[in-house]
């Protein structure tokens, strides 16, 4: 178990910043995701980690110990790649039993450790196959193998799950949250899918043009973004400009009670997030709900579970999702309900 | 219940003629030009040569003749020689260019045009070059000589012409590095940097990254470049000829030299030099190969 920390950590290749400044606490045996759309400084970030690439400045520590200027060879971590990166000319085996033969591990430890990881990724049947002949999820449960193995104390993943297909992917986000559970192993995983970094962080650190966002754990991150960019990033649909005034929010569609406690704010403008999910959809006005703003359904999206409705209200348009347990039709007049402390404020923080 | 009765859809028919069609001129080349050249060169060898007045079909004797003799070895160890030597710098020379253009240094891009710069000049400029510079009283005798190094440019140790065959040697790697380098260069290309990365995380130093990481996965570059180069060294003709050491020369000067004789008659001796060479770059180029197939079926690709 290995704590890791980096500390105004800078990198710049030539003239190109890809990483202005990021400082990023990942505790013994977290596992975080390193969220962001393509391009902004997340794998860069997680080859500085590994030590594939230097930092231009700022530190790396493990376990405060600086190593920042350590070979790659002496960090003793473990890295998945996007594309598996397996050795297509090794069986699943020799792929598997590489790390420790060139660390002159003794064959009979060798043999032992093999035996114990094939079990745990369930690979025993495949040992003698190459990459060539296996299914992508196999090759990343041998990717993850190779890695373990060397029983590292840091363990990432750059995008281990996007070559996979959808079903595949849910079973091998069970698979390396229960890995990780299990062995305990400060893991770090890049991601540029928000759903995936909910479902198997601790902690997610958003990453915009080479700037860390917000570092947050997944729920936070979802009902409670600090700016609008990561609220949008995160799937928001209902984003509101907003007159703050006296724990009222006064918006295009009508005015919505506040409730201070959960969501502090101060007077001035700023933007409400109301959740697609904790919108209410009511068939009659009803006078005990709060913050009841009427509308016409304009539009519905069925995905099986779950159906979204689109409904004008007042010239905005507010998205409102249920299960699909009732349908409702589209040009039927309804009021949306949401509780105060369902409703999210963005404000800027100067 | 009857099994249905499959028949070739007319579609399908059409397309294999077409595509049938569309080898005809390549194959008519091959069939025409270079099978019918290796027909008649075999024939010939054997003796069969009726517009020299020569026609004694099936003799062995050409071959009798020519492998009987002592020379015909040395000629052969020779080609060998310089073809393998050649061939073997090449490679380690192509390989660490490639490798070291797959990095980012500063004026790669104006490097990468240069080291192709031999590959657009032909093998007869190389030559000149190899005697202005090499040869006694060439630039490099020179230098040396007015550095003091040596007294007069007649006393630089020979290069050129010695069985040594240094500046042959010096043609060949000066014209095939930059082959190797482009055909390695573009395997790298494809393989990428992830598994060399992975190996290095895992704990491999430099030399386990190349030798069992790198090195497997661009074998099929390096088969096909110095498979290449080594069937053209060996058949080479104008290098060994120009900068050699002369008698014995290697077999295609031994051939140019048979054709070149007053006595026509002499063309069968050549022509069973020009087969030997080919069933022995053949038998070779085969061999390496099956080799190489071999070692292909042990990593697993068929």
């Amino acid at each position: 178990m290995t704590k890791v920390q980096l500390k105004g950590v800078r990198k710049e290749f030539g003239k190109f910043v890809a990483i202005s400044e990021i400082d990023l606490d990942i505790n013994s045996g977290e596992l975080v995701a390193l969220l962001g759309p393509s391009g902004c400084g997340k794998t860069t970030t997680l080859r500085m980690i590994a030590g594939l690439e230097v930092p231009s400045f700022g530190q790396i520590l493990f376990d405060d110990q600086d190593v920042s200027e350590v070979p790659v060879q002496d960090r003793n971590v473990g890295m998945v790649f996007q594309r598996y990166a397996l050795f297509p000319h090794m069986t699943v085996e020799k792929n598997v039993m590489f790390g420790l033969k060139v660390r002159g591990t003794p064959t009979e430890e060798i043999k032992h450790r093999l035996e114990e990881i094939l079990d745990v990724v369930q690979l025993q049947q495949f040992r003698h196959r190459f990459p060539a002949q296996l299914s992508g999820g196999q090759m990343q449960r041998v990717a993850i193998a190779r890695t373990l193995i060397t029983n590292p104390s840091v363990l990432m993943m750059d995008e281990p799950l996007a070559n996979l297909d959808t079903k595949l992917r849910g079973e091998m986000r069970r698979f390396i949250r229960d890995l990780q559970q299990r062995l305990n192993i400060t893991t770090i995983f890049v991601t540029h899918d928000q759903v995936e970094a909910m479902e198997l962080a601790d902690r997610v650190a958003v990453i915009f043009n080479g700037k860390l966002a917000q570092y947050d754990a997944p729920d936070a991150l979802y009902q409670r973004p600090n700016s609008i960019e990561i609220a949008d990033f995160m799937g928001a649909d209902n984003i509101y400009e907003a007159q703050i005034s006296a724990g009222r929010a006064k918006t295009a569609f009508g005015e919505l009670q506040l409730d201070q406690l959960s969501n502090p704010v101060r007077d001035g403008v700023g933007h409400v997030l109301l959740r697609a999910e904790a919108v209410d959809l009511l068939l009659e006005a009803d006078a005990a709900s709060e913050n009841v703003i009427p509308g016409k359904v304009t539009g519905r999206e069925f995905f099986g579970a779950t159906v979204n409705y689109t409904v004008e209200c007042n010239g905005e348009t507010v998205t409102v999702n249920e299960q699909s347990r009732r349908m409702v039709d589209v040009g039927q007049d309804v009021w949306l309900s949401i509780q105060p402390h369902r409703i999210w404020v963005i404000q800027d923080t100067a | 219940m009857p099994t249905p009765k499959t028949t070739e859809l007319a579609r399908h028919r059409k397309e294999r003629m077409w595509m049938w069609l569309q080898l005809l001129p390549v194959l008519a080349v091959l069939t025409v030009l270079f099978g019918g050249a290796l027909v008649l060169a075999v024939m010939q060898s054997l003796g069969f040569a009726p517009w020299f007045g020569v026609n004694t079909f099936p003799d062995f004797s050409y071959f009798a003749a020519l492998w009987g003799g002592g020379f015909f070895w040395k000629s052969l160890g020779l080609t060998l020689y310089y073809a393998t030597i050649s061939t073997l710098i090449a490679l380690v020379l192509g390989t660490f260019l490639a490798l070291a253009l797959v990095r980012h240094f500063p004026s790669k891009s104006l490097y990468k045009y240069l080291y192709k710069l031999p590959l657009m000049i032909p093998y007869t400029v190389g030559i000149a070059l190899a005697v202005i510079m090499l040869g006694n009283g060439g630039m490099l005798s020179r230098i040396f000589a007015f550095v003091g190094l040596i007294g007069d440019p007649s006393e630089f140790p020979q290069i050129l012409k010695t069985h040594y065959g240094w500046g042959v040697i010096a043609v060949y790697v000066w014209k095939q590095t930059p082959f190797v380098t482009l055909t390695l260069y573009a395997v790298l290309l494809g393989v990428g940097r992830e598994t060399e990365e992975a190996a290095t995380i895992l704990g491999a130093n430099k030399m386990q990254v190349f030798f069992q990481v790198t090195l497997p996965q661009i074998l099929p570059g390096i088969v096909s470049s110095t498979l290449i180069i080594f069937a053209f060294n060996i058949g080479a003709f104008e290098a060994p000829f120009i900068l050699g050491g002369g008698f014995p020369d290697t077999l295609p000067v031994v051939a140019w030299r048979y054709f070149n004789d007053a006595d026509y008659t002499l063309q069968l001796q050549g022509m069973a030099t020009v087969v030997s060479i080919t069933l022995i770059a053949s038998g070779i180029l085969y061999s390496y190969l099956a080799l190489y197939r071999r070692y292909e079926r042990r990593i697993g690709r068929n």
